[in-house]
């Protein structure tokens, strides 16, 4: 059978030399998106659907533009390509841009990540709703259960690569996440909700259904009778769940953009020890069955592991080929891919006990941070820590300080990475965090 | 899939074509950039293969069925270091297939036009239905195009030559607005949206949906620090909009803003009175109640509002409403995204509890007509209710006075992003920029600090309601169950006398 996608990728690159075009890079992407939910004891959303685009980024007389779109039809594409060598020709020349070279291509892996999975990819309509539906009994039962909403969600996708320069990649991948969303009559009108929803690429990697329900209900159990926390200045226990938010805010200015555009509050710091000697952070695209695993970033770069962090010492950012060339700095890759924070000894228990007197963060809400000067303010919710244990409820509060200061204050890592994320943090121990509350 | 909720050049394809006289009733034409046949000249589909799809989409059974036909044709351009550095151009084009029984929905959408592709779509949507057919339209009945954003010219046809001058220009006026800015980047970006919405019982809407936003971002430095911001100007608007004057006023505020932060602080931690500034602030009525108000959430009874209809919720000079009509909003509507005309929708009124945003299927639920606020981030989406522009009217209050009365607390004039907790009702959103205020008087500018309140408290806890009310003229995009959606915001100033600051000093 012909290749559709390899088809289209090859006629952009054709009309776009045609058209005059010096360097071009064609993407075409396939991907099915399959959602089922259930809510309180019946079906209640069903949708299907594959979806496909093409975009082309194109190199014309020193100047750059890129083109998207889903209309793949051979008679439109020739329009498409026209209007887009025009609109890239108006702009201005750019010394800094250009086509990745060839040389960063080099040193790709050819192993399987094991990212693929048919068992996700096959799989039928009765098994989802078999899911779906053991799901569903197993979070209700409760008198206090005002609503369940139990959801599957899977997909696989194809994208497939093709330059002006020789470069030509593939990758596949499926994913499948899953899990239910309750919410609990509380205090006066007060409702209290709880969620879980793991996913992986392979199907064999996720909970039973039984476990994302047990979860679930803790979950949901934990918010009940939520009290406003004091304000104070104190030990923070943040669970692996939560930390990946804090670990986000952190290197979101980790990148070769944010350093040229004086937007950093890293820049200058490249071989300096910025944090505690606790945080050491690795992005790694080719980690077995990681959800962000790939073989090549998105400017074909071949994926290798960085470092970011060893032991708090600054020691790599995120250098695309533009930003590099301005900063004249090697690149790295163009984005995160996995990005595993390095788990320490201690449990999450011992985490609580060593933190005596604080609070433990579950989830965040809202709040922001400054990746020029790395201040911060989150609301969060979580518990209080008495004597070493998880006390009461909290929530109504916020967390306010600098993200700089507060990974110099972190005193310990947990030996529990989340696993239902590329960005896998386990829990942390901070010191000296102020919070706001009643 | 989480119920929390926060607040970002060729033809279309078909294959078939004919039927000339359908749809001769829609629009006038003229500058709101609907043609007389919508599907055939943006879809190339005529009224034969949408009663084929209709009817294979209602096949098992239908309570409401929709085709939502989408084209969405843009440009963004980004400026750096002085140089128009990159472009981006974009066609997504596609139909959403929608069949609701009850309370339950089948979804399918696809890029591809044609026939086979759309009937295929459509046997995948009705499987959910194990009924007996629906019957489909015989003819499909054309409303009025509506005039909410009428602008002198689609962006499609705008030159690129005319978009990099203004993009220039607001670059050249930010850069020279004070010594100490070193770097400055402008985003543009627009778009226009044609969607066509055909349903079950056979009406049709189209309607052309401009957009486009401004960004002005900012890095000065000062003594070797270095803080930056941003500003920007969002709404339905055409090219005509970017005069000098409000690119002068765009690219003062983004160093303004930017400048200030040198000189501000965190206020201290804990619980004090906020005045929120009046326009941005707006941001409260999203986040502390509008969202608690989409009848999905009161349907399924996990909305802390759920109980509280007609109830006094709020000082009585609160009356809070959402309304599509607002014309070139960025939030407004000609029609919702399941062919609802837009309106104003009551919900406070002088502090009462009124009424829900609903869309279809939740309408049905409370046996009410539809509030027009049915909304969809694409065709890959199926709808469900969504604000569109939340406002607070004005009060009998001035902001001097509001100042005045507090002892100490917090203004609260920027932000960045809000978001909420439906169940509990608790709330947030940032704090860019600000002021402290001491014994009646601003004392000095404060920065980077989350608000957290929660929402039923804080309408009661409202104390004064300003008489400057206004809509914030940057642009908010809401995001909710993976569906991102234009918003605008706006209200008076008012103060609440005690929500959480986040700040220093604590303990």
């Amino acid at each position: 059978m012909p290749d559709k996608m390899r088809i289209a990728a090859e006629q952009a690159l054709d009309l776009a030399r045609k058209a005059g075009v010096q360097d071009v890079w064609v993407k075409v992407d396939r991907s099915r998106d399959v959602t089922h939910e259930y809510r309180d004891g019946k079906l209640e959303k069903v949708k299907d659907a594959t979806s496909r685009s093409l975009s082309i980024d194109l190199y014309v007389d020193g100047r750059y533009a890129s083109h998207s779109t889903t209309d793949l039809r051979e008679q439109t594409l020739s329009g498409f390509i026209t209007n887009a060598v025009v609109l890239t020709r108006a702009l201005q020349a750019d010394p800094w841009r250009k086509i990745t070279p060839p040389e960063l291509f080099r040193g790709r892996t050819d192993k399987d990540l094991q990212i693929m999975d048919p068992a996700i990819r096959d799989l039928d309509s009765a098994r989802r709703l078999a899911w779906c539906e053991e799901l569903d009994e197993r979070v209700r039962g409760d008198k206090r259960l005002i609503s369940a909403s139990c959801g599957l969600y899977d997909g696989n996708s194809r994208t497939l690569s093709l330059s002006s320069n020789g470069f030509e990649g593939e990758q596949t991948g499926t994913s499948i996440w899953m899990g239910a969303d309750l919410t609990y009559r509380d205090q006066g009108d007060r409702r209290a909700s709880g969620s879980f929803y793991p996913g992986a690429r392979q199907l064999a990697d996720m909970p039973s259904a039984k476990d994302i329900a047990r979860e679930c209900l803790e979950r949901v159990r934990q918010r009940l009778g939520v009290v406003k926390g004091p304000s104070l200045k104190g030990r923070m226990v943040v669970d692996a769940r939560a930390a990946g938010r804090l670990i986000s805010s952190l290197v979101k200015p980790a990148t070769a953009r944010a350093f040229q555009q004086q937007r950093s509050f890293w820049s200058g710091e490249i071989g300096e020890k910025l944090f505690s000697e606790k945080l050491s952070l690795v992005d790694d695209p080719l980690l077995l069955r990681g959800l962000g695993s790939r073989l090549y970033d998105g400017e074909g770069i071949a994926a290798r592991p960085i470092t970011l962090v060893d032991r708090g010492v600054v020691k790599n950012i995120y250098v695309d080929t533009y930003y590099g060339r301005k900063l004249k700095m090697a690149p790295t890759t163009a984005g995160s891919s996995n990005l595993l924070v390095k788990p320490g000894k201690q449990s999450l228990k011992n985490l609580l006990q060593a933190a005596e007197e604080g609070v433990y963060v579950t989830s965040w809400l809202g709040g922001n941070a400054d990746n020029t000067t790395g201040e911060f303010s989150l609301g969060l919710r979580g518990h209080m820590i008495r004597k070493g244990r998880i006390a009461e409820p909290v929530g109504e509060m916020n967390v306010t300080g600098n993200l700089q200061e507060l990974f110099t204050n972190l005193v310990s890592v947990g030996n529990d990475p989340w696993r239902y994320s590329n960005l896998r943090s386990p829990s942390m121990l901070f010191d000296g965090v102020s919070f706001s509350g009643a | 899939m989480k119920r929390r909720d926060f607040l970002v050049a060729t033809a279309a394809s078909g294959a078939m074509l004919g039927m000339p006289g359908l749809l001769h009733a829609v629009g006038t034409g003229l500058s709101s950039h609907v043609p007389d046949n919508p599907f055939l000249s943006w879809f190339n589909v005529d009224e034969a293969v949408m009663r084929r799809v209709m009817s294979e989409l209602s096949a098992h059974g239908a309570d409401t069925a929709d085709l939502y036909f989408e084209h969405n044709q843009g440009n963004s351009i980004a400026m750096e270091d002085g140089i128009v550095s990159s472009a981006r151009s974009w066609i997504d084009q596609g139909v959403g297939l929608r069949v609701v029984v009850g309370d339950q929905t089948g979804y399918a959408y696809t890029e591809d036009l044609s026939v086979e592709a759309m009937l295929k779509a459509a046997r995948t949507a009705a499987a959910i239905a194990k009924g007996s057919k629906a019957v489909p339209p015989q003819h499909f009945n054309a409303s009025r195009a509506g005039d909410m954003y009428r602008i002198a010219m689609p962006w499609s046809d705008v030159k690129i030559d005319d978009k990099l001058a203004r993009v220039r220009k607001l670059e050249s006026l930010a850069r020279h607005q004070d010594a100490a800015v070193k770097k400055v980047t402008i985003n543009w970006s627009d778009y226009d949206q044609k969607v066509v919405i055909a349903t079950l019982d056979g009406r049709v809407v189209a309607d052309y949906r401009p957009m486009t936003r401004l960004w002005c971002t900012v890095t000065a430095e000062k003594k070797g620090v270095q803080q930056s911001t941003s500003a920007n100007l969002s709404g339905r608007y055409g090219m005509d909009h970017y005069t000098d004057d409000r690119l002068q006023a765009l690219a003062k505020k983004a160093v303004d803003n930017t400048l200030v932060l040198f000189d501000a602080r965190r206020p201290e931690a804990g619980e004090m009175p906020v005045l929120l500034a009046a326009g941005a602030s707006g941001i409260l009525l999203h986040e502390a109640i509008g969202h608690g108000m989409e009848a999905d959430f009161n349907r399924k009874g996990t909305s802390i509002y759920s109980d509280m209809l007609n109830k006094k919720v709020a000082n009585p000079h609160v009356t809070i409403v959402d309304q599509g009509t607002l014309a070139y909003e960025r939030g407004a509507l000609n029609y919702d995204d399941e062919g609802n005309p837009a309106q104003r929708n009551l919900l406070v009124e002088n502090g009462v509890l009124r009424g829900y945003l609903h869309d279809s299927i939740s309408a049905r639920h409370y046996k009410v007509p539809p509030g027009g606020s049915g909304r969809r981030e694409s065709y890959r989406h199926a709808p469900m209710p969504r604000m569109t522009c939340t406002l607070m009217e004005n009060g009998p209050h001035s902001r001097d006075e509001m100042i005045a009365s507090m002892k100490k607390g917090i203004v609260a004039e920027t932000y960045t992003n809000g978001q909420v907790s439906i169940g509990a009702g608790d709330f947030t959103f940032y704090i860019k920029n600000g002021w402290l205020v001491e014994n009646g008087k601003i004392t000095a500018p404060i920065k980077d600090c989350n608000i957290i309140g929660n929402g039923p408290q804080v309408l009661r806890d409202i104390t004064m309601v300003g008489n400057d009310s206004r809509m914030d003229t940057g642009g908010w995009t809401c995001g909710k169950n993976g569906q991102s959606v234009p918003v605008s915001l706006g209200m008076p100033s008012v103060l609440v006398s005690k929500m959480t600051v986040g700040g220093e000093h604590a303990g």
